[in-house]
């Protein structure tokens, strides 16, 4: 954000540096790491009670893991669910914000747009998947229409309820100080709304993920990380469908704590100074 | 600078009545309170004068002129809630210049003389959840005087900070008002406040809101907070607010 470079130089405050305490870093990831461990274990476990063909080992799969990388049809497959992704969840994300601001303004499109919203929650995304087939044919365009539909009203809900609970003291305050309309909508609605414009973003993006790889799966595509999984399944290479399963669930954990947790930070910085120190 | 005349203001929120022919000027350049209990409608009074709402009967006018809408020559002081969190403190301060439109350089010279007038110099870049409640009063206080306003309203400003604290504040603020010209209406539920800052002091009983007496403080600068005087005008109050015994 803009607020950060001008203002430290001319402050002259001498603030107490938090240093990180040792093996602070280490108690922050243990977390996550007792959390795959223990899936993992369970797993292996298992296996050691089940013949390979019903469930194979967890090293066997790391291997086929690797070695799949080679194989064109595989990361083919990531590439395009990714690409999807990419472009699906951006536009279902300034689709569902532009519709929940403008229902912040209106209220008759506020009541629209909720019932609007319960229907289409009220319908498994994936549900969609064979009329669109029919309408637009297999591949791309199917899949991205439907991560839009199941992604974009957490967006919505999330932005609308936050237009309306805007604080009243602070809209009155911008007034008191001479703000105009269009300077109230940039200067207090959209800054306050930004934090559930970062909570509907992290909901959407679920949303986005499953029916992705849902969509992929039920025959909205011929290449694709789901699709991947059902042919693999189809033909019984029990490692090729967890192999797939733990892909879908790395990239979307990846995304979720890497990139979604920094652009959280870093747009909603000052929730994140700590007390008694300006950095 | 301009005067304020509450013309026999009365304000109706459907069948509740919550001021009645509330009838006062407010002097250029004088130091004026309401004070009375939580609930009386004197919140509603400051309102009116900022533009922010509009009574029922009668007007509200600033050099005989109806306040219609807030204009940055009035500028109110909210209790709590004021700044935005987003903001850092010298962002908080500029608020007003940037809606105006201010140059940057001209903009960042004001804010840092006036937090340093206020004692918060070195605090330019901290956001207002790092700050004490005082701390964050004073850069409330700070962006209103950035606006330069010829009448300040202040809603309880320091309702919500603890006694030793309010006891500075207050003594800050005499010190940002005395020679400044500015005019001022304090509302507050703390007789003492009143009583310590204030020249004219409007007694107001609630339900619905009436201003039960007027009285002219006579006590000089610096006031004693013990004195007879003081004693004497705190017993009078209270005396209006049937709070004596």
């Amino acid at each position: 954000m803009s607020q950060t470079s001008s203002s430290s130089s001319s402050s002259s405050a001498s603030s107490p540096q938090v240093r990180p305490k040792a093996g602070s870093l280490w108690q922050k990831w243990l977390p996550y790491l007792a959390a795959v461990g223990s899936l993992l274990a369970i797993w292996q476990i298992a296996a050691f009670f089940l013949p390979a063909y019903l469930l194979p080992d967890v090293p066997d799969v790391f291997v086929r893991l690797f070695g799949s990388m080679n194989d064109a049809e595989f990361t083919d497959g990531i590439q395009s669910s990714l690409l999807r992704l990419a472009w699906g969840y951006p536009i279902a994300c300034l689709f569902g914000a532009a519709l929940g601001l403008i229902a912040g303004v209106s209220q008759a499109f506020a009541v629209y747009l909720r019932s609007l919203i319960s229907i289409l929650q009220a319908i498994p995304p994936i549900t969609w998947v064979p009329f669109f087939v029919i309408l637009l044919g297999f591949g791309n365009a199917t899949i991205i229409t439907v991560i839009v539909i199941a992604s974009f009203f957490p967006m919505a809900l999330s932005v609308l309820n936050a237009t309306e609970g805007v604080n009243r003291t602070h809209l009155e305050l911008a007034r008191v100080l001479g703000a105009n309309k269009l300077q109230l909508l940039t200067k207090v609605f959209a800054p306050e709304s930004l934090p559930a414009f970062v909570t509907g973003a992290q909901v959407a993006f679920g949303n986005a993920w499953r029916s992705l790889i849902a969509a992929e799966m039920v025959g909205g595509a011929a290449i694709g990380l789901g699709y991947y999984s059902r042919w693999r399944g189809e033909v019984a290479d029990m490692e090729g469908v967890l192999m797939s399963i733990l892909v879908i669930g790395t990239i979307a954990a990846v995304l979720d704590l890497v990139l979604l947790e920094w652009l959280k930070r870093r747009l909603l910085r000052y929730r994140y100074v700590k007390t008694g120190g300006a950095e | 600078m301009q005067t304020i005349h509450v013309d026999h203001a009365t304000k109706r929120f459907g069948s509740l009545e919550v001021l009645k022919q509330v009838d006062f000027r407010l002097e250029q350049g004088e130091f004026a309170a309401i004070v009375g209990p939580s609930g009386c409608g004197k919140s509603t009074v400051l309102r009116m004068i900022a533009g922010l709402d509009h009574p029922t009967e009668g007007t509200v006018s600033a050099n005989q002129k109806p306040i219609e809408a807030p204009h940055p020559s009035r500028v109110l002081i909210f209790q709590e809630h004021a700044l935005y969190p987003w903001r850092t403190v010298e962002k908080n301060v500029a608020f007003g210049l940037e809606l105006a439109g201010m140059p940057k350089k001209e903009c960042q010279n004001r804010v840092d003389a006036l937090l340093k007038k206020v004692g918060l110099s070195g605090f330019q870049s901290y956001y207002p959840h790092q700050l004490s409640g005082g701390m964050r009063q004073r850069a409330s206080i700070a962006r209103a005087l950035a606006m330069d306003p010829e009448v300040l309203l202040l809603d309880e400003p320091f309702g919500a900070l603890d006694a030793i604290t309010k006891i500075t504040m207050q003594n800050e603020l005499l010190r940002l008002w005395e020679g400044s010209g500015k005019t001022v209406l304090l509302i507050t539920h703390d007789i003492d406040e009143a009583i310590y800052l204030a020249d004219t002091i409007h007694v107001m009983s609630p339900r619905p809101g009436v201003i039960v007496e007027t009285i002219r403080s006579e006590v000089p600068r610096p006031r004693n907070r013990n004195g007879a005087d003081f004693v004497h005008l705190r017993e009078k109050i209270m005396t209006h607010l049937d709070l004596a015994k």
